[in-house]
């Protein structure tokens, strides 16, 4: 479905992607690893269209994304939806967070997501099911998004992402700026509606417990390379790329020490 | 799932005392609207017609605040012109806004080479001084409140674009408007839904601080002789009338400089107290 | 209780947080409650929390710095023979940087962009000394090696030209430069990977045990934190509901807030799960009477809407909840 093919992006000439090229399969998930100012969110960006690459192509669906333009591109890109990081950006503090919600679906009057048939007539009436949808009370639909907890507006940005019923979810580390608890929230939420609405993810992350959870395939970047990829369930296996090990085994030493920790005492 | 925010937005106690400050400014501001409004047709005298036997006189029951050196009644005059000085103001700060604003939304939302351009032009429009300008316009057009008016508007847009250019840079990169990009919004929509409710804060508390100092520019150009021309009432020309009897009368220039200061005064308080309300509201 | 005993038996507590209370000015909101804790000379304090819990407003109160809204309408903070509360803006301007250092989150922006890192170290320097330019610039690339940076090349760059990490550890060798007693290093890992994270802790233990200094470490997350430090407070709503030792609130986290943030916690898994363990509710769900977490907590009672006082379950552990009550009774049964 989506082929990224060999990009290339320099930012003030520091090499930020670097020969990078990955496909996601409809309904895969795929987790994109690294550490921050490993390139990772500029590939996120690309892939949306919202900054093009020095070298390579993106295509979608057989199209490549950077040479559409117009009304081709507005179509392709109902497919290709994003939740960012900071859930307080990512909302205007001026509008009534429902109104952000289904700012899409005005964009595209012909576009009738399944799971909003009923209603497809009444805006109101749509976020309401999209809140219902990610969990959220009807009661703050009419907040504003500094009237909301961290949690919450990702929720909301959530909502956003699904609205079109997009092929391609991009999430950008869409839990990092939350606390654990909520972050815990939202993952399952996240892959709840992956189940329901035959979703792909592009799941980017530093954290590679979540990207564990979240994904089948996982691709680790290192200074713009891609310097591993493999399906979840060879994470520990021995021939994974030395970079990937450390990360492991400093993940796992954290939890070795909590457990061990534990059965000190006990 | 039952939700319940943290309160953590109360006001805190020392704005109370600002909002009595709004407060004031408002009261201030109905008044002289309601003046600018229904004031021409209850004033006790013509304000243009002169008694020249009855100048300089002292307050009475026919003149509340006394006549002026031709014997018009300064009451009436202070008055009538309040139109002239709050209606220019108004006319001049709705214009400046209406070309400065939308130039400044297209320029910041494009920007790159546009941008560039448009921001040296801008210096060099911003290093005439807006006194000398007036002055030239005069020169070439003469001295009418019309040609004031211009020489003001052609200086001030500018403050607008600026103000409105900057914003609009900080906000078009933040993520809900790529999200908005990404959700298949038009740039006109973004900037109509996002960008527009972004400035419309600033913008009123700056206008409501610049009609404070466009009135004083009027004034003060009235009072150089190149804005309202007698007979007409206006504060500024008529402070200028008031200059030769300054010892003899000097209340001739104490009414007209007391309308404009607390004009002003309002004004100010209103917009101060504007930019400290929406100053957390955005926080 | 122990954290009365905590305070009473050591005489060589740095910091002794008393009873400490924080409100909204004129209002009778309350952001901290009756805060009871101390930290050791030469010792890691984990204070952990979600938004809302009023962690790093303890911070805020250490350094001195709160804001004017705010007022500490009770208690005490006490570092070594100073009182923080009662102390003029110049001297608490004294005691911050020099006997407190401060990291915070956003080291991002601690340098300025334009300006030279080691410009910026020699102006911090000759702030507070009055070293010529030559000498504090050796200082400064001492400490600079100090955190593990390649000082000479730190000390020549702007800070865009460098790394989330080396930023954070140029941040905090300009913050230990003057040999503080106290750093509080509020959530110093949570911008960071895996792997920069745990390499900074690596370093900010390595520089307690140098400096012999203590740490307030303060995280949202308990793995952060939890391996780091011999004691630990949760805080949820202003409170401390678990304190003691870090062994032994892992061990036996008798709080539930404790339990489901432990529980919560994302990690690796040999086996993928299909669901993660949550925690119920929002963070900014406070109780205003009683237990805080009331209004979250799985095992409520109507008790906890009554003002749960803190019991210890042994010497160095004690949380407040009606749990511990039944924790000790099983305890006595099974023996």
């Amino acid at each position: 479905m989506l082929h990224v093919n060999s990009i290339s992006k320099t930012y003030h000439s520091k090499p930020a992607l670097n020969d990078i090229s990955l496909t996601v399969q409809h309904g895969e998930s795929i987790g994109i690893i690294g550490e921050s100012g490993s390139g990772k969110s500029t590939l996120g960006k690309i892939i949306l269209g919202l900054d093009k690459p020095d070298q390579g192509e993106v295509h979608f669906r057989g199209n490549n994304l950077h040479t559409l333009n117009g009304k081709a591109l507005k179509k392709l890109r109902r497919q290709l939806q994003i939740v960012f990081q900071d859930s307080a950006g990512s909302l205007n503090p001026k509008l009534p967070v429902w109104k952000s919600v289904v700012e899409p679906l005005e964009n595209y009057p012909d576009v009738i997501p399944s799971f909003l048939k009923e209603v497809r007539h009444n805006r109101k009436k749509m976020a309401e099911v999209l809140f219902q949808k990610v969990g959220l009370s009807p009661e703050l639909l009419e907040r504003y998004p500094h009237q909301l907890s961290g949690g919450q507006k990702q929720r909301i940005a959530v909502a956003r992402g699904i609205t079109l019923e997009p092929d391609l979810l991009v999430c950008d580390e869409p839990t990092s700026s939350l606390d654990v608890s909520v972050q815990a929230q939202v993952l399952n939420l996240l892959k709840k509606l992956q189940k329901d609405l035959n979703l792909s993810f592009l799941f980017i992350s530093h954290d590679i417990a979540a990207v564990q959870f979240m994904c089948e395939r996982i691709v680790v970047l290192k200074e713009g390379l891609a310097v591993d990829s493999f399906l979840t369930e060879d994470l520990f296996s021995q021939s994974r790329h030395p970079y990937t090990k450390l990360l492991v085994e400093m993940s796992m030493e954290q939890e070795n020490k909590i457990e061990e920790n534990q059965h000190f005492y006990t | 799932m039952n939700i319940q925010m943290p309160r953590i937005n109360r006001v805190p106690f020392f704005f109370k005392n600002q909002n009595l400050l709004i407060q004031c400014g408002i009261i201030f501001f109905i008044i002289i609207t309601l003046t600018t409004l229904i004031g021409p047709f209850i004033v006790p005298n013509d304000p243009l017609t002169a008694n020249m036997s009855e100048r300089l006189a002292p307050p009475s029951s026919a003149y509340p605040l006394g006549t002026d050196h031709m014997g018009r009644c300064i009451f009436s005059r202070l008055i009538v012109g309040a139109q002239s000085t709050l209606g220019i103001t108004a006319l001049v700060v709705a214009t400046v806004a209406l070309i400065g604003i939308p130039i400044g939304l297209v320029i910041g939302y494009i920007g790159g080479r546009l941008d560039t351009v448009f921001m040296r032009v801008a210096d060099g429009i911003l290093a005439l001084p807006e006194f000398i300008l007036a002055i030239a316009i005069a020169g070439f057009l003469g001295p009418s409140l019309t040609n004031l008016m211009i020489s003001i508007v052609f200086v001030k847009w500018i403050a607008y674009t600026r103000v409105v250019r900057s914003i609009v840079i900080t906000e078009r990169n933040k993520d809900y408007v790529q999200a908005a990009k990404v959700g298949g919004s038009s740039n006109w929509k973004i900037i109509r839904r996002h960008m527009f409710p972004q400035i419309v804060s600033p913008v009123l508390v700056l206008a409501t601080l610049d009609i404070g100092k466009v009135i004083l520019t009027i004034s003060s150009l009235s009072y150089l002789g190149l804005g309202a021309q007698p007979p007409a009432p206006e504060w500024g020309a008529m402070l200028n009338d008031g200059r030769p009897y300054f010892q003899s009368a000097p209340e001739l220039m104490i009414y007209p400089g007391l309308a404009i200061f607390f004009v002003v005064l309002a004004f100010n308080l209103m917009g101060e107290g504007l930019r400290d309300k929406w100053d957390v509201k955005s926080r | 209780m122990i954290e009365n005993k905590t305070t009473a038996t050591s005489e060589n507590n740095l910091l002794v947080v008393e009873n400490l209370s924080v409100t909204v000015r004129n209002s009778r909101e309350k952001l901290i409650r009756n805060l009871h804790f101390s930290i050791p000379q030469g010792e890691i304090f984990g204070l952990v929390g979600e938004s809302g819990s009023g962690k790093s407003l303890t911070a805020t109160v250490i350094l001195g710095m709160l804001s004017k809204s705010l007022e500490v309408t009770s208690g005490s903070v006490k570092l070594g023979q100073s009182e923080i509360t009662s102390l003029s803006e110049r001297e608490l301007r004294n005691i911050r940087g020099k006997e407190i250092a401060y990291l915070s989150q956003n080291y991002q922006s601690f340098f300025t962009p334009f300006i030279k890192v080691g410009k910026q170290f020699i102006e911090i320097i000759r702030c507070h000394t009055d070293m010529s330019r030559k000498e504090a610039r050796k200082v400064a690339i001492h400490w600079l090696n100090k955190v593990h940076l390649p000082a000479e090349r730190v000390f020549n760059s702007f800070s865009d030209e460098l790394s989330g990490g080396q930023l954070q550890r140029a941040a905090i060798a300009s913050a230990i430069m003057f040999r503080p007693k106290l750093i509080i290093a509020d959530e110093p890992t949570t911008a960071l990977d895996v792997l920069t994270g745990e390499r900074i802790l690596d370093l900010l233990s390595e520089l307690k045990e140098e400096l012999n200094c203590s740490i307030l470490l303060i995280s949202h997350d308990l793995k952060h934190i939890i391996n780091r430090t011999r004691t630990v407070g949760v805080m949820y709503g202003g409170r401390i509901v678990e304190i003691g030792k870090t062994s032994a609130v892992l061990a036996n986290p008798i709080h539930p807030y404790t339990d489901l943030l432990l529980q919560s916690r994302l990690r690796l898994n040999k086996h993928i799960q299909h669901e993660l363990p949550t925690m119920l509710g929002e963070p900014g769900l406070i109780a205003e009477e009683g237990c805080p977490f009331s209004k979250r907590c799985p095992s409520v009672r109507e008790s906890c809407s009554n003002k749960v006082p803190m019991s210890s379950l042994g010497t160095h552990h004690s949380a407040a909840c009606h749990l511990v009550k039944a924790e000790r009774e099983e305890r006595y049964v099974t023996r």
